[in-house]
């Protein structure tokens, strides 16, 4: 369960990738999955994958620990690969196995897709790898802002979700321990059928609730104290800073973008 | 010997960049019908040691034996394990999910398979033993208790399992004096009484060193001492290197004795130190 948990989740560092601001950095990323889905050919798909390594290699992100978080999402690029091998039609014949065929266009396509998911995957998860999830949701808001003018409270919202990306390891934290308490009270939450393991969980889920729900009253009356208030300007101790290198950044992208779309790569 | 572990290391998150030693070869016995008090300063490892014992957390390497026999194996084992050894953990009435006191004791042993009529008396006996009236409180609502009331059914809902062992991680943490005196007389007893062996977690030990025979000392991971109470308190600069005191009793008798009074330093409680101090003024008045 613990396992699970490591996907995408933030690793310090200061590697080039992390210095990078988190407004250039989703810039960066839709850039790139717009280019990643325009491409069209298996050479240029090639070089976008061997792009995506070197960011990860830039990143210094440990390549064993990156591949083992990766380990999940192997099972749906597997899925899709099979679904695009078998009901794909066109080319020639490669295998028959009863009334179905593997025919070559399939077999094309589902390999030209899972490598575009492969892509897309390594590319998001440096982005979430790489950056705090507080930083992070401070760079969305930052694209939410003209929605303000339609009367959306974008900063709440902001601050909403950095919330509630700041409170999922506390939970799961939270979650386990009572886990252990409840097993030492001899609870079982792994055998019996669906109906009978979702009983089960009430001693878990009970507690769990009660808690968030304190957790959630301090948290308003600690932020209230502080001086927070809906419809207030606020500033930030950490100005997020556009440096050299986030230019330097977008405009390759942008340039990579450019060049890709103007040859029809 | 009752309890024994060897060699026991245990790493969290092994094998990623957030991998964190949280215990170290740690080697420790403890022998049946003891009060044994683990203390340390917080985040030493404590209740990851504890986890161990009732197998709820694997050790990355090395072993736990209980009576004998190396914890672990299938889960039927490790429920009649868990029978045998009550782990009570940090604030255990933030565990609650029941609506009635009764529900929330009966939950461990109905886990056990205990019929109706056994579970009945398993619950008044559990509160009887925790010295709540079972007729006031089988039906009341765990979350309408006092914080005091709510630890002793805390306590009861583990008692309920009629373990031979009882495992405490801060047993009094956020109760007051009273509840705290309530809660330490109460181990005392079921020790006394009915030999059951207790092994308590603490940084806050200045009520539960009376009731210690052992202490074990451990610090970043590591049992840095282990030994008798006498011994492990007689050595009050080893303690404070560690950022660990005395027992605030224990420490007046030791400054008393280092002023140069004639006083046995090895004393834990209220009533020991006065019958110590009074022997002092009896002597005295008897030379002049």
């Amino acid at each position: 369960m613990s396992r699970s948990i490591t996907l995408g989740q933030y690793l310090p560092g200061n590697s080039l990738v992390h210095r990078l601001s988190p407004r250039v950095k989703i810039a960066v990323l839709i850039i790139l999955l717009i280019l990643l889905f325009s491409l069209q050919n298996f050479i240029a798909l090639a070089v976008m994958f061997a792009l995506a390594l070197m960011l990860l290699a830039a990143s210094r992100i440990p390549f064993r620990y990156f591949i083992k978080g990766l380990r999940p999402i192997l099972f749906i690029v597997l899925f899709a690969l099979i679904i695009y091998v078998f009901f794909t039609k066109g080319g020639i014949v490669l295998l028959r196995i009863g009334s179905f065929t593997i025919e070559s266009a399939g077999l094309r396509q589902g390999l030209f897709v899972i490598a575009r998911l492969l892509v897309l995957i390594i590319l998001s998860l440096l982005v979430t790898l790489t950056t705090t999830p507080l930083s992070l949701t401070h760079g969305m808001g930052y694209y939410l802002k003209p929605l303000n003018k339609v009367g959306l409270p974008t900063e709440e919202i902001a601050m909403v979700m950095a919330i509630a990306l700041r409170f999922i390891p506390t939970l799961m934290e939270e979650s386990q321990r009572l886990m252990r308490a409840q097993v030492s009270r001899g609870a079982d939450f792994e055998t019996g059928s669906i109906f009978r393991r979702a009983r089960n969980l009430i001693p878990l889920i009970v507690p769990l609730f009660i808690s968030a729900f304190r957790r959630a009253d301090d948290l308003a009356l600690a932020m209230e104290a502080r001086g927070y208030r809906l419809g207030a300007k606020r500033t930030r101790l950490h100005e997020d800073k556009i440096t050299i290198l986030d230019w330097s950044a977008l405009a390759l992208v942008i340039g990579l973008l450019a060049f890709a779309l103007y040859f029809k790569l | 010997m009752f309890i024994q572990t060897e060699k026991l290391t245990h790493i969290y998150m092994p094998g990623t960049p957030f991998a964190a030693e949280a215990l170290n070869d740690i080697n420790f016995t403890l022998a049946k019908g003891q009060v044994v008090l683990l203390i340390g300063p917080s985040g030493s490892g404590k209740s990851t040691l504890v986890q161990h014992l009732n197998g709820l957390l694997k050790p990355t390497s090395g072993r736990v034996y209980f009576d004998g026999r190396p914890v672990g194996g299938s889960k039927v084992e490790l429920l009649k394990l868990r029978r045998r050894i009550g782990l009570v953990f940090q604030m255990p009435e933030e565990q609650f999910f029941s609506e009635t006191v009764y529900d929330e004791i009966a939950f461990a042993p109905r886990n056990l398979g205990l019929a109706d009529r056994e579970l009945d008396l398993r619950v008044d006996k559990a509160l009887a033993r925790v010295g709540l009236e079972p007729d006031r409180f089988r039906h009341r609502h765990p979350f309408h208790l006092s914080s005091g009331q709510k630890r002793l059914i805390a306590l009861a809902a583990v008692l309920s399992l009629e373990p031979e062992v009882l495992i405490l991680d801060e047993p009094t943490a956020g109760l007051d004096p009273v509840g705290r005196r309530r809660l330490y007389a109460l181990l005392a007893d079921l020790n006394k009484k009915e030999k059951i062996t207790l092994l308590i977690a603490t940084h806050h030990y200045d009520e539960a060193a009376a009731l210690a025979d052992q202490v074990l000392v451990l610090y970043h991971g590591k049992m840095v001492m282990d030994g008798t109470r006498s011994k492990i308190f007689s050595n009050r600069e080893a303690l404070e290197k560690l950022g660990l005191a005395l027992p605030p009793v224990t420490e007046i008798m030791h400054d008393l004795a280092d002023s140069g009074l004639p006083l046995n330093k090895d004393i834990y409680n209220f009533e020991e130190a006065r019958t110590e101090i009074n022997k002092l003024k009896g002597s005295g008045t008897n030379e002049s």
